[in-house]
């Protein structure tokens, strides 16, 4: 018997072909039932430092009915051009988010900081391909977003249905190791590339002038914190994110009314829960389907969508302290 | 070589196959009338009939809805014990809307103790798992559970590891101490990170490198014997029996797709404390 029936090895030849594939076949399938879906409505922004625009994005599932807008995505207006910080979970949040934009300048949109890989941060970014904007992500994104992109684009379609048309894979154009200084005229922001954490790919904005910190998903604010790198890294990397000085700030997914850097609180004590509570399932032979069950449950009030992401958070907290 | 390409053919057929994959099920679909299984079934096991009620021989248990698609934890549980006369040969562990759909391929002796194998997957979409056992006098008997992974960020891709470590293992034991006679489970897990080939990131000609072989032994007799694959989860994790009659040496073997060898092994007596917590 030989196992290996699937390899498939025409992929090897050309690594590109199956994301190819997947977009075509989902633009296939739903451009030839709808035409381009319509945008979201009430899509909101709120000025929270001056030139910082936040709109918040909803805290339901991804449904035909929220498009996908589950993020907190934004922008900062310089002098000479306008940085998006993330494009929202869809094109049609993206595309509502360049509205935005517009409502507010005419300056043209050169940088769209994508954050982190995942799906309610980027698939709107297509949006503003039209504007030659400067992609920038982190230097591990490009792998990441390669190994992702096919299920992400598959559990958009699942999710969204026809809504999902003209949602795409946008590779970044320039990568960001350390620290990269942006020139919006007349203001400086600051990406930051951290070591793994929420992702091995998070980047952070910080606009200078307003002190303005931009932590996407290195800060929940009420809903569930979800770990997709490391536990450790993560906790290391809020350490550093505390002596930030900002006197704003906009976290992935949560409002933005404690002082900073208050409301790293919460999640820290989330994060020390599951830790604690791991390691001792792991030297109580618990398996992690037990540590899945049992880990965290006290923190269950405190944290919305907490069904949903919890048990994974525990699910990669096992298999990264169990080689402890 | 001449394994990848013969499989050349047969990797275009899954993944013609798997194209139509973009069904998008949210509810359970019947998994008697599952398109995708019968040419995997055709494939693995030909004409062969399977038994479609296997509750009295084998059974799996995970979550319905998994957690984390990159570590879906699934265990295969046989109802029956290991005879001589009568016993599992081995289990065929099936995602069946993978690109490779067969995760893993694990034998067992009489001497298994019980078998039973616990490991974690990928999923690429929301699947049946199925669990297919072979008994020793051939009959074939299926079990499957639906699991609805790969929903919101979740990915499974895309986990990473130092290098430095790659091919380090470690065993953990389920009590303090083993028991001469009776089965003892064990953890085996590899530092590995059972590249995926549909990570589009590789370059031309790079083989992504993931375990192809596990085999465990004591004292130079089979304990379990598995071929797995890319679906298997990084760092591959396994959980299984086995029952030692005298001291002895537990040692593992790994094979990888770059054919990298990678052993490891402990000595063990009843009642000594084990080495690895």
């Amino acid at each position: 018997m030989r196992l290996c029936i699937g390899f498939p090895i025409t992929i090897l030849a050309t690594p590109n072909a199956i994301m190819t594939v997947a977009l075509f076949a989902i633009a296939a399938a739903t451009s030839a039932l709808a035409g381009e879906p319509p945008p979201p409505a009430n899509f909101d922004v709120r000025e929270i430092a001056p030139g910082n625009y936040v709109h918040y994005g909803s805290f339901d599932e991804r449904s035909p009915d929220n498009l996908g807008d589950n993020a907190n995505i934004g922008f900062i207006v310089g002098d000479k051009c306008v940085l998006a910080v993330d494009a929202g979970g869809s094109l049609p949040v993206g595309r509502a988010l360049r509205q935005a934009i517009r409502r507010i300048t005419p300056l043209p949109v050169c940088y769209v900081v994508l954050t982190h890989v995942h799906p309610d941060h980027f698939f709107g970014a297509a949006a503003f391909l039209d504007d030659h904007a400067q992609f920038l992500a982190h230097e591990n994104y490009p792998a990441q977003l390669a190994a992702r992109s096919r299920s992400y684009l598959n559990s958009l379609q699942r999710d969204l249905g026809p809504a999902a048309a003209g949602s795409e894979i946008v590779r970044p154009t320039l990568l960001v190791a350390g620290r990269m200084e942006l020139d919006l005229g007349g203001r400086t922001v600051v990406v930051q590339a951290w070591p793994p954490a929420h992702t091995d790919d998070d980047l952070t904005v910080f606009d200078t002038p307003t002190r303005t910190l931009w932590v996407s998903d290195l800060l929940f604010v009420g809903h569930t914190p979800v770990i997709d790198g490391t536990i450790i890294g993560f906790l290391a990397v809020m350490k550093d994110l505390r002596v930030v000085a900002a006197d704003h700030y906009v976290p992935g997914h949560g409002r933005s009314d404690l002082p900073w850097p208050e409301p790293l609180d919460a999640q820290q004590r989330y994060f020390t829960v599951i830790l604690d509570e791991t390691r001792a399932a792991i030297r109580g032979r618990k398996t992690i389907q037990q540590a899945t069950d049992e880990v965290g449950l006290s923190e269950a009030g405190n944290w919305a969508a907490f069904d949903q992401f919890h048990r994974r958070n525990v699910t990669t907290a096992y298999a990264e302290l169990e080689w402890e | 070589m001449r394994k990848l390409l013969r499989s050349v053919s047969m990797g275009l057929v899954v993944l013609a196959a798997a194209l139509p994959a973009f069904a998008n099920e949210k509810a359970e679909p019947n998994p008697a009338l599952s398109q995708y299984w019968d040419p995997i079934k055709q494939l693995m096991f030909g004409d062969r009939v399977i038994n479609p009620d296997a509750r009295d021989i084998i059974r799996v248990y995970l979550n319905v809805r998994a957690d984390d698609a990159s570590t879906v934890p699934v265990v295969v549980k046989a109802q029956i014990d290991q005879t001589e006369k009568e016993y599992i040969k081995s289990i065929y562990v099936i995602v069946e809307r993978n690109p490779s759909p067969a995760a893993g391929v694990f034998h067992f002796t009489p001497e298994s103790g019980r078998a039973q194998v616990e490991t974690r997957l990928r999923f690429e979409d929301y699947s049946f798992v199925r669990a297919v056992a072979e008994m020793n006098d051939g009959r074939l008997y299926m079990a499957q559970r639906w699991v609805k992974a790969a929903g919101g960020c979740s990915a499974p891709n895309g986990k990473k590891l130092s290098e430095a470590l790659l091919g380090k293992m470690k065993l953990r034991f389920d009590d303090d101490t083993i028991t001469y006679h009776k089965p003892n489970l064990v953890q085996l897990m590899i530092r590995h990170p059972n590249e995926s080939p549909l990570a589009a990131d590789f370059e031309a000609g790079h083989v992504p490198q993931f375990v192809r072989s596990v085999k465990v032994t004591y004292d130079g007799k089979p304990v379990m014997d598995a071929e797995v694959d890319f679906s298997l989860s990084d760092n591959p994790n396994f959980r299984f029996f086995f029952t030692p009659e005298e001291r002895g040496e537990l040692k593992i073997e790994v094979e990888d797709t770059h054919d990298r060898k990678f052993s490891h092994s402990v000595n063990i007596s009843e009642g000594v404390p084990l080495p690895g917590g």
